[in-house]
């Protein structure tokens, strides 16, 4: 079953069949917004938000339409709304220089090596939109073609800006590696 | 190679998106250029560092909350259908609809009893105008246009105009009215009486017309006397006459 047939279900009022739509998109959507959010709980809180309103406005789903667009720009304006209405941008007030100690609860007992936290750290200095693309394309190793339709854009223009990205957080990296 | 330039063509070539002419000028590169190679370590470095970033894991608190979240919707999607299809609801609106029906025919039979009282008052008093005889053609006028079904207090009150008022035109007007009421009983009745008592010319001639199209077969003895009385006109005796023949 395609994740488009499920969500037609979903549509059509067999919110059961949510479900398996879950199943198959809850890590993803979490690591996302976990990613963009640097706040694992508050990233699960979206999540939820995110499924609510995959049921709750299943009827705004346009037939043909591919899914797992659709639910990563649910999830992009779940995480929009949050910080518009909290008017508190994690990079306003939480100290860059302790995400990785933030994130490192994430990985449960494990420990994040050196490696890994100097990435959160360059990571959170990178601004929402290049944060969100490296998220996309790297972490989640999803095509110039999905991430340019998500964002509703071009293919070209993607790539530019995920290289530009990738550039910017090379420059982070091995600022924050001489600290 | 201005920087941007480079830095893109390094992706690429760490991506492994070049054909084999690019990859052979990019390695060219790296092997002459000493800035160009600490580049492309420190860009395959995060690359990968990114590439290896293990995956969280959400705690089972987002899965029940979603489950529980699904529940809610569930029970509130059946809500929604019960909101509609519940009998109860039903017996309601029909209660509601018949209320409101039952007042509006209420309304409508009260208005028009009303009006229908307004109306005989209006004839009633026009054919019990002894001041105006054009009031009183009027009555009978109204009483043949805008009555349906003569109740008896207009029955007599015609009856009474036919044969009692002074004035012809009157008297023609209240039979001409009550030919419109002839299939009612007591209307019949009155015509058929009146047949014996009018003495007015004009009027015998129209109520023998009228009944004769009636077909009313029981005036004919009253025509067969009036057909030969000596003191009725000699028109009135020729149209009773002629009813006769039609009737027979």
């Amino acid at each position: 079953m395609t994740d488009e047939w499920i969500m037609e279900a979903v549509k059509r009022g067999e919110l059961q069949q949510a479900s398996l739509l879950f199943e198959r998109y809850n890590k993803r959507i979490f690591n996302f917004l976990a990613r963009m959010t640097m706040d694992r709980e508050l990233a699960e809180d979206l999540t939820q938000n995110v499924f609510l309103r995959i049921i709750k406005y299943r009827s705004s789903y346009k037939e043909g339409a591919r899914f797992q667009s659709w639910i990563y720009q649910v999830a992009r304006n779940v995480f929009s709304d949050h910080y518009q209405a909290n008017k508190n941008r994690f990079s306003d007030f939480v100290d860059v220089e302790k995400v990785s100690d933030y994130m490192e609860d994430i990985r449960e007992s494990e420990t994040l090596d050196e490696r890994e936290k100097l990435l959160h750290r360059s990571l959170a200095r990178l601004g929402d939109e290049q944060r969100e693309l490296l998220i996309l394309t790297r972490f989640q190793q999803m095509k110039y073609e999905e991430v340019a339709q998500i964002m509703n854009t071009t293919v070209a223009n993607i790539k530019v800006k995920v290289h530009r990205a990738i550039a910017k957080l090379r420059e982070h990296y091995f600022e924050l590696e001489k600290i | 190679m201005e920087k941007e330039k480079l830095e893109t063509l390094l992706i690429d070539y760490i991506d492994g998106k070049l054909n084999d002419a690019e990859r052979y000028d990019v390695e060219q590169l790296l092997v002459a250029n000493q800035d160009a190679f600490k580049t492309y370590e420190q860009l395959k470095e995060v690359i990968q560092a990114m590439q290896a970033s293990a995956k969280m894991e959400p705690t089972p608190r987002l899965k029940r909350g979603f489950e529980q979240m699904l529940r809610e919707e569930e029970i509130g999607l059946k809500k929604g259908r019960v909101v509609f299809f519940q009998p109860s609801l039903f017996r309601v609106a029909a209660a509601v609809a018949f209320v409101v029906l039952g007042g509006a025919i209420a309304f409508i039979i009260a208005r028009q009893n009303q009006q229908s009282r307004e109306l005989k008052q209006t004839l009633m008093a026009m054919l019990e105008n002894q001041q105006s005889a054009s009031q009183r053609v009027l009555g009978a006028t109204v009483a043949y246009n805008d009555i349906v079904k003569a109740d008896d207090e207009i029955v007599n009150a015609l009856v009474n105009a036919m044969n009692e008022d002074p004035n012809t035109n009157v008297r023609m007007a209240a039979l001409e009215a009550l030919g419109k009421f002839h299939n009612q009983p007591h209307v019949r009745k009155a015509l058929v009486a009146a047949l014996n008592t009018q003495k007015d010319p004009m009027v015998q001639i129209a109520l023998i017309r009228l009944m004769v199209e009636m077909k009313e077969k029981d005036i004919t003895k009253e025509l067969e006397r009036i057909s030969t009385d000596e003191e009725t006109l000699q028109a009135v005796k020729d149209e009773a006459q002629a009813g006769i023949l039609r009737l027979s």
